[in-house]
């Protein structure tokens, strides 16, 4: 669309001081000239001529082939395990089982409460109890096939209320509430008191596969020297090699963990690569040879984290005027059989707790409480999914604002506009939003563009046989940057060689994000070089900084910062350099376009390779490294009140459906999302993730659920768990707003997650404008809308 | 029980030793070592895995390996023009953006190979519906199709 990147605006920033405060770095005030342009991805030559090489593509030469025998139970206790008659296999190398593992038996992204291989007892139908390895893949599913296990079934729990009843199945020592967390914020009694309207209701969301078009894998090697070597797709290179070192009984030094390029993560890929890495270095460990663990796309369903499901209580008091005033909100969220991201890390950390931040939604209310409770049950495991626990509670109050928009009778853009957060705003949590805060301008730019007073009132029938209507709705939303936690820091190194080429070292990988392209854009601009004279190094923990993982859509906003100290470091030995070659004070240089500028005389330069050069044969250092940790985060465990993430994106979406009312059949027709940004640093990057992020959220709201039937996953591989194809997708329309965010690199925030969020309520809520009907329980498949149509008593007439 | 077969692949003759249970993309990725060609899910639904046989798309893991005899394979390898420069697709999935992870890739310009033989000039529809057999969860797809519009034209041109 031809107001696609015109439509910038920029706020006056509010600072308020801040004492807890690492150095705020400086920014570039001139033109940037690298960082902003749409620059082509780095990787694209190997991915669109077939050479870029997966995990699956590494030569198999050499390796055993390991494979896990999972349980047949969601809740069980092993009696006995016999092995023999798989270990008698010709081709076997190993059959393991618990008593095998050397070190710690349990690892997990938090909490290492899940067994490598299970001991006493199954939780889920995705345990393993049993790890093999074989000479080929066939010899390996032949052997899993012999051996023999006597279970007890247990009786089993599937639902997170179910789980906290006190006569309920005891699935982990310590009972079944994982953890119980609570926010309070004026008093939520009295504003009700005071409301015109009150209104509650009830949210339901299934479990969500990450759907990554790559199955997982890990290769376990053992090196000559003792130490283990791990590979494989990685979003948390560094929380792989801290849970590998203890299952296999070496110090963090004496593990490896190296990335190889991934094919698509969301969140899943933190989990998984944990899981196959431990299951693969024990059984490399035990036959001295390399193993590698590929699973099958089957196989990624059972065994791999999934999105939390959650039940959501809602009630919301507002006065005639659409003035919000109380929110009350109980979530259940259901971890499933381990804990892995759950949990709290604190003050902040976790998907639980951010769900809990998030649910009363980017709207001033003066009083809010929130109740929630993150249960075990026997089911698979929730982990991240692009949102970690924000998608969920997005439907819940986007939905609600919907409903009380219609109860008071004013438009759903009014009801937005009166309460959607603006500078100086005060969240739930009680955090001022002193910055960067362009969410009121997303929804007047998102509103312009979709022609939003337009379309909403030309809904209804679009046949003469009235059999499709059509509808619109909008989403907002809001997304941190930043995980929450104390160990939110990001490292760089940035080596400048005497040629002029550079080496970037940092620990983000590459999941299709865009973070190889987007982070040596930043090295190159901050050096005065270019793109393609930056070689960034795929993350392989023996040579980079711990960077923590790539999640919370953090890693443009944090590493970035480190990469622009790390270059500023090396730029020192460089300004001397060139100062000294150009004849002028050091302050009067100035990098740009590979050269090195006497400021005041644009005749006067040198070749940055020269500069490089000269501090090589001089001894000047040209080794930088950055190290960049967030404003610290606070949330106090009483009160859920504090500064949990030190900055937000923030976002509109509009939609417009078409839903056939006899067949309950919705098509998405047309699409506008505004996002607050910060600053793009490559906006057609940018728009990729927009884009896809939505497609994502239309599957979350229309198709996509794991249909899990005592505790058996039915859908297991993409020909019935459906993902939106070509013709789902209606074209989007990305607008890029830029307020800048007084502490990201040249103003940026994170976008990884934002994008799918509110994508899935906005189409909800169009679904509702066009025929009547609530969908309150995902996804709003044909036969969910066909029901809410007749629950609102038929389509409207007019 | 094992057979020969040959076959062209990528414009070179092959002649090589398969199971009858062998699946096509089992001999392009392991046995011939071309690794362009991905599995996602082994069942036909992800796309990924789509090659061209005289040249139409399908999928290599639904095909036998004994089924290319005498006929023409092409993988993402073996894509290109005539001179051995980039074809007009991949020139257009690198400057539309349309590779995120990159694993549908091969697939989705595989299958646009395909559609853009037979019709060299196809509508959004038409493009929507040859591409509907790939699945990408990075993309939307938006820049897919602007990319495989961007081939036809240079195409045209």
């Amino acid at each position: 669309m031809s107001d696609k990147h015109d439509d910038k605006r920029k706020v006056q920033v509010l600072v308020k001081e801040k004492t807890d405060f690492l150095p705020f770095i400086k920014f570039k005030e001139a033109e940037l000239t690298v960082a902003g342009q749409s620059l082509n991805r780095t990787d694209d030559p190997l991915k669109v001529t077939g050479k870029l090489r997966f995990g699956a593509d590494y030569s198999q030469e050499g390796f055993l082939h390991g494979k896990i025998l999972r349980s047949p139970h969601p809740h069980a206790l092993i009696k006995a395990i016999d092995t023999t008659k798989a270990e008698a296999l010709e081709g076997v190398a190993a059959v393991l089982t618990a008593k095998d593992v050397r070190g710690r038996n349990g690892f997990g992204a938090i909490i290492p409460d899940q067994p490598v291989i299970c001991s006493d007892k199954v939780r889920f139908i995705g345990d393993g109890v049993a790890l093999v390895a074989a000479e080929t893949e066939k010899i390996a599913h032949e052997a899993l096939a012999l051996i023999e296990v006597d279970y007890e079934p247990l009786p089993a729990v599937f639902d997170p209320r179910d789980a906290m009843k006190e006569d309920a199945p005891k699935i982990h020592e310590g009972g079944n509430l994982l953890s119980y967390d609570k926010l309070r914020k004026g008093d939520v009694d009295k504003g009700f008191e005071r409301a015109d309207v009150i209104l509650e209701r009830t949210y339901e969301v299934p479990f969500l596969e990450h759907a990554y078009m790559e199955p997982d894998v890990a290769m376990a090697i053992p090196q000559r020297d003792g130490t283990m070597l791990v590979e494989g797709p990685m979003q948390a290179p560094f929380t792989v090699r801290r849970n590998v070192a203890p299952v296999v009984g070496l110090p963090i030094n004496k593990v490896r963990c190296r990335q190889i390029h991934m094919g698509g993560g969301f969140g899943g890929k933190e989990d998984s690569p944990i899981d196959l890495g431990c299951r693969a270095a024990v059984l490399a460990q035990h036959t001295g040879m390399p193993v590698r663990m590929a699973l099958e796309r089957e196989e990624v369903t059972i065994q791999t984290a999934k999105r939390h499901p959650m039940i959501m209580e809602v009630r919301i008091g507002a006065m005639k005027d659409g003035t919000l005033v109380a929110f009350q909100g109980v979530i259940y969220d259901e971890q499933g059989a381990y804990a892995s991201l759950g949990p709290k890390i604190p003050p902040a950390g976790g998907s639980h707790v951010h769900s809990m931040v998030m649910m009363a939604g980017p709207y001033v209310i003066p009083n809010v409480k929130v109740d929630a409770y993150l249960c075990y049950t026997n089911h698979p495991y929730g982990g991240a999914m692009r949102g970690f626990g924000a998608p969920q509670v997005h439907i819940a109050h986007e939905q609600i604002m919907d409903e009380l928009a219609a109860e008071l009778g004013i438009s759903p853009v009014e009801i937005r506009r009166k309460n959607a957060f603006q500078l100086g705003s005060e969240t739930a949590t009680g955090q001022v939003l002193d910055q960067s805060v362009g969410l009121r301008e997303t929804l007047e730019a998102c509103a312009k563009a979709f022609e939003w007073d337009r379309r909403f009132s030309e809904t209804g029938y679009i046949d003469k046989e009235r059999s499709k209507r059509r509808g619109v709705g909008v989403g907002m939303g809001w997304y941190r940057t930043s995980i929450g936690t104390g160990g939110d820091a990001c490292g760089a190194n940035v080596y400048v060689h005497e040629d002029g080429s550079v080496l970037l070292y940092t620990g983000i990988t590459e999941m299709g994000q865009g973070a190889f392209t987007v982070l040596p854009q930043i090295c190159a601009e901050e050096l005065g070089v270019r793109l393609e004279d930056v070689r960034l190094v795929q993350p392989d923990t023996d040579l980079v900084p711990e960077s923590g993982p790539t999640v919370g859509s953090r890693s443009t906003t944090l590493m970035g910062n480190a990469i622009i100290q790390a270059a500023r470091q090396v730029k020192q030995s460089l300004t001397e350099a060139a100062a000294e070659i150009l004849g002028v004070a050091p302050e009067q240089v100035e990098f740009r376009d590979r050269k090195v500028f006497d400021r005041d005389n644009p005749f006067s330069s040198v070749e940055f390779s020269k500069v490089a050069g000269r501090c090589m044969a001089t001894g000047r250092r040209l080794v930088g490294q950055g190290w960049w940790t967030p404003p610290a985060a606070s949330l106090d465990p009483e009160t859920g009140q504090g500064n949990p993430y030190f900055v937000y994106t923030y976002s509109t979406h509009m939609a417009q459906v078409a839903v056939d009312v006899e067949t309950g059949e919705v098509e998405v027709e047309y699409y506008v999302a505004a996002f607050d940004v910060g600053k793009a640093i490559n906006p057609r990057a940018l728009e990729g993730q927009i884009e896809g992020g939505v497609a994502m959220g239309l599957g979350y709201a229309l198709m996509e659920e794991v249909v899990i039937r005592e505790g058996v996953i039915q859908n297991t591989n993409l020909q019935n768990y459906l993902i939106p194809t070509t013709l789902d997708v209606p074209d989007i329309n990305p607008i890029i707003l830029e307020m800048p965010n007084q502490f990201g690199p040249y103003g940026a925030k994170g976008i990884g997650e934002m994008p799918n969020i509110p994508a899935t309520p906005a189409i909800l809520n169009a679904i509702c404008n066009a025929c009547g009907g609530r969908v309150r329980s995902l996804p709003a498949d044909p036969e969910k809308v066909f029901w809410a149509i007749r629950e609102a008593g038929g389509a409207p007439n007019k | 029980m094992s057979l020969n077969i040959s076959f062209k692949l990528n414009g070179e003759a092959v002649e090589v030793a398969v199971e009858a249970s062998t699946l096509l993309i089992d001999l392009v990725r392991e046995k011939l070592g071309l690794t362009g060609t991905k599995a996602g899910c082994r069942e036909g639904e992800c796309g990924a895995c789509t090659v061209l046989v005289d040249g139409k798309a399908y999928s290599s893991c639904l095909m036998p390996a004994i089924k290319v005899q005498g006929r023409e394979v092409t993988t993402i390898e073996g894509l290109r023009k005539p001179d051995g420069s980039l074809h007009p697709l991949q020139e257009a999935f690198m400057d539309a953006g349309a590779a995120q992870c990159g694993f549908c890739t091969p697939g989705m310009i595989m299958n646009a190979a395909a559609l853009l033989s037979n019709n060299p000039n196809p509508d959004e529809h038409e493009i929507r519906k040859a591409l509907s057999g790939v699945l990408c969860r990075c993309t939307g797809y938006r820049k897919i199709v602007e990319a495989v519009k961007a081939a036809a034209a240079a195409n045209q041109s």
